[in-house]
């Protein structure tokens, strides 16, 4: 079986957010990590390995620094990378970078596609059904319980309240939620493995993509502009003897906390 | 990824996931286990055992990672992270303080049975030196083992063992011969489960509550003279050799422990307002955090040159001895200028600088006081009256 784990380079979250005149987040190279969300993929990933056995594959597209991201990855035990990077692609929105995704993931050739359920730096949310309508393949989505047998993929599909249980053919594409598993730390031997393993790179021409089709130009999506939520907290203190307790009461229930 | 002069991506990588470690597994607990007055070693080793947290530099032949001495000084930093003294010390007592002489003196077999074990973390171990009557003077241990055939008979006591109450063996000092003075002690791996041996009390301490201390007592503990490290009467100068290392990563936690604690005092005196300014306004106040910044980065400095001449194979014994001499004294300027700046809040039991102000006394007494440090310095400045004419 091959599984292929979709993971994105994102800033750490606590990493204070700078935007570009384009309204493009800056991406600084020492802020990178792993995507949180897509740490659950990969330890899915790995461990529908360990049950089935085949091969798990690293797919991730940006800068040609992210090779460090997805060596973190392999340190955790996923088999090789691949890293689609082009300067082309700069500035692509979800759609565009599912293009380039589906055409990868074409090329690898794979039975199961894993993805986070967002990224934690936009939270669109909206590759994986993307690259699954480009791909004419079924997206099961919001996993909290994946089995695969090697010719169907079964998930339990998070709902509103409880679950949905869900099941397709595969070649199929998963996008799993936080609570599916408990992702592993990179073992100090795995991290001295991961230097041996390999990350090949893909660029547009390799995958056959006019360079016209995707990135900034090719976008629909546009940042318009940025703002920081401010929270304000603002306490009304009542005082006295006159009323104060009905005032109280009057906001709790306004509240409809009482 | 790395930016660092001293670390490569894997070390960083290494960082990354000793961190998580730090964060995820252990700071939640550290307030249950400093109120407990224990922690859970073994819990907690079989979860560090299969990241390789507990062999970093031991050949791979025992589990071990057989890796550069840069890995434990990123181990240190990143336990330096944890929200307590007693924990890394802990830990820290187990991976490079009672195993170095194991792993590098002892025999296929000894490393087999202990080593491995340890490395994988199915073990805890511990270091059995210090007596109520031989604490900086280390040869006047009375601790006695007889040989009786194939054995050795122990008896004697042990006073203040870090990990004692829980250890599955004691790496343990005792005299072996007639011979007086330093000559005549072996290093002998006594497993805590055989007869006679015993844990007499749990200590109570002015800090590192979350460190079980312990007494032990052996009464005609009998154990295989195989289980000697290295040479019998070799106990001493393996130990002293040993001690070189407890020596550097107690300078190495302590260093990033201290630089966490200015930072956390800084982060602190920035929100803290008197006087309608924000204390750290105050030019007496940055400047004396900045005068320990600068005291810490210099001792940084020497504890990476210590690194630098570990790996390449030098005698550290001088500059091991001014690291930890300087880190013990440093950081008692460092926890007591911070507190300061707390306020009353500083002198709550609850807050964290409260809790580095008790933990961090230790490093000037454990592990060879400061005076000590300063009489080996001597030594081999050759300036130490008296001591070369009796020896
Ligand atoms: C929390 C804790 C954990 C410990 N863990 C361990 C452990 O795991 N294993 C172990 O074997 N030991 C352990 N120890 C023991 C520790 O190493 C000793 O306490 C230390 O070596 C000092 O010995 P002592 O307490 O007997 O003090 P003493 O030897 O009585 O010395 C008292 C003081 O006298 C001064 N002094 C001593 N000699 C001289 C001198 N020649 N010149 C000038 N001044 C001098 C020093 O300031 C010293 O602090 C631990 C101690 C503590 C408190």
């Amino acid at each position: 079986m091959k599984i292929v784990m979709c993971v994105k380079e994102t800033p750490s979250t606590t990493a204070e957010k700078r935007f570009g005149a384009d309204m493009r987040l800056e991406r600084r190279k020492e802020d990178a990590i792993i995507n949180p969300f897509d740490e659950y993929s990969i330890e899915e990933g790995l461990r529908q390995q360990e049950k089935h056995g085949g091969e798990t594959i690293v797919l991730s597209m940006g800068p040609a620094t992210a090779t460090d991201t997805i060596r973190k990855a392999l340190a955790m035990g996923a088999d090789r990378g691949v890293l689609v990077s082009d300067p082309a692609l700069a500035g692509s929105d979800a759609v565009a970078t599912a293009r380039v995704l589906a055409a990868a993931l074409q090329k690898i050739g794979f039975d199961l596609v894993l993805f986070g359920s967002a990224a934690a730096d936009a939270y669109g949310g909206i590759v994986p059904s993307a690259v699954a309508e480009f791909l004419g393949l079924p997206l099961l989505s919001f996993a909290t319980k994946l089995d695969e047998d090697g010719t169907t993929a079964k998930i339990e599909r998070q709902a509103e309240v409880g679950y949905n249980t869900v099941e397709t053919q595969t070649p199929a594409l998963v996008s799993v939620m936080k609570s599916i598993n408990e992702p592993r730390y990179p073992s100090m031997k795995g991290i001295m493995q991961s230097k041996k393993k390999t990350i090949d790179t893909m660029s547009l021409a390799d995958l056959g993509i006019e360079s016209g089709t995707v990135g900034a130009g090719a976008s629909g999506e546009k940042a318009l502009s940025a703002e920081k939520i401010t929270t304000q907290r603002k306490g009304e203190i009542y005082m006295g003897n006159d009323g104060a307790a009905e005032r109280v009461v009057a906001f709790l229930v306004e509240q409809k906390v009482l | 990824m790395s930016s660092s002069l001293y670390f490569t991506d894997e070390h960083e990588m290494f960082r990354q996931t000793v961190r998580r470690f730090v964060e995820q597994e252990i700071n939640p607990h550290v307030d249950e286990w400093e109120e407990a007055g224990t922690w859970p070693a073994h819990e907690l080793f079989a979860k560090m055992g299969p990241l390789g947290f507990l062999g970093l530099t031991y050949p791979e032949e025992y589990g071990g990672q057989g890796l550069d001495f840069w890995y434990t000084a990123v181990f240190c930093e990143e336990l330096a992270r944890i929200n307590c003294g007693g924990v890394p010390m802990g830990i820290t007592v187990h991976t490079d303080m009672c195993t170095p002489a194991l792993a590098h003196f002892g025999s296929h077999e000894l490393k087999q049975q202990f080593l491995e074990p340890s490395i994988r973390g199915d073990m805890v171990g511990c270091i059995g030196v210090t007596e109520p009557d031989a604490g900086s003077d280390v040869a006047a241990i009375r601790t006695r083992a007889v040989a009786d055939g194939d054995d050795w008979v122990i008896t004697g006591r042990k006073l203040y063992i870090t990990n004692g109450t829980q250890a599955d063996w004691v790496c343990l000092l005792a005299r072996t011969s007639d011979e007086g003075s330093y000559r005549g002690m072996s290093l002998i791996m006594v497993p805590t489960k055989t007869p006679g041996f015993s844990v007499s009390r749990k200590l109570r301490k002015l800090g590192n509550w979350s460190s079980d201390t312990a007494e032990l007592v052996l009464d005609e503990v009998r154990v295989p003279r195989a289980n000697t490290i290295g040479q019998e009467g070799m106990g001493f100068m393996l130990q002293m050799q040993q001690f070189q290392r407890e020596r550097l990563v107690g300078a190495l936690l302590s260093c990033a422990q201290m630089e966490r604690i200015v930072r956390d005092t800084i982060a602190y005196t920035r929100e803290r307002q008197t006087f309608g300014q924000p204390l750290i306004n105050n030019q007496v106040i940055h400047f004396r955090l900045c005068e320990l910044l600068t005291e810490i980065e210099l001792l940084r400095q020497l504890n990476y040159h210590c690194v630098r001449m570990m790996v390449a194979g030098q005698d550290v014994t001088r500059e091991a001895s001014m690291a930890k001499l300087k880190a013990g004294r440093l950081v008692r300027e460092v926890v007591d200028s911070c507190l300061q700046y707390y306020g009353g809040m500083g002198y709550m039991e609850e807050t964290p600088i409260s809790r580095a102000f008790r933990d961090s006394r230790l490093l000037s007494i454990g592990a060879g006081a400061d005076e000590i440090m300063l009489g080996i310095i001597a030594k081999i400045e050759g300036i130490l009256p008296g001591k070369q004419k009796s020896r």
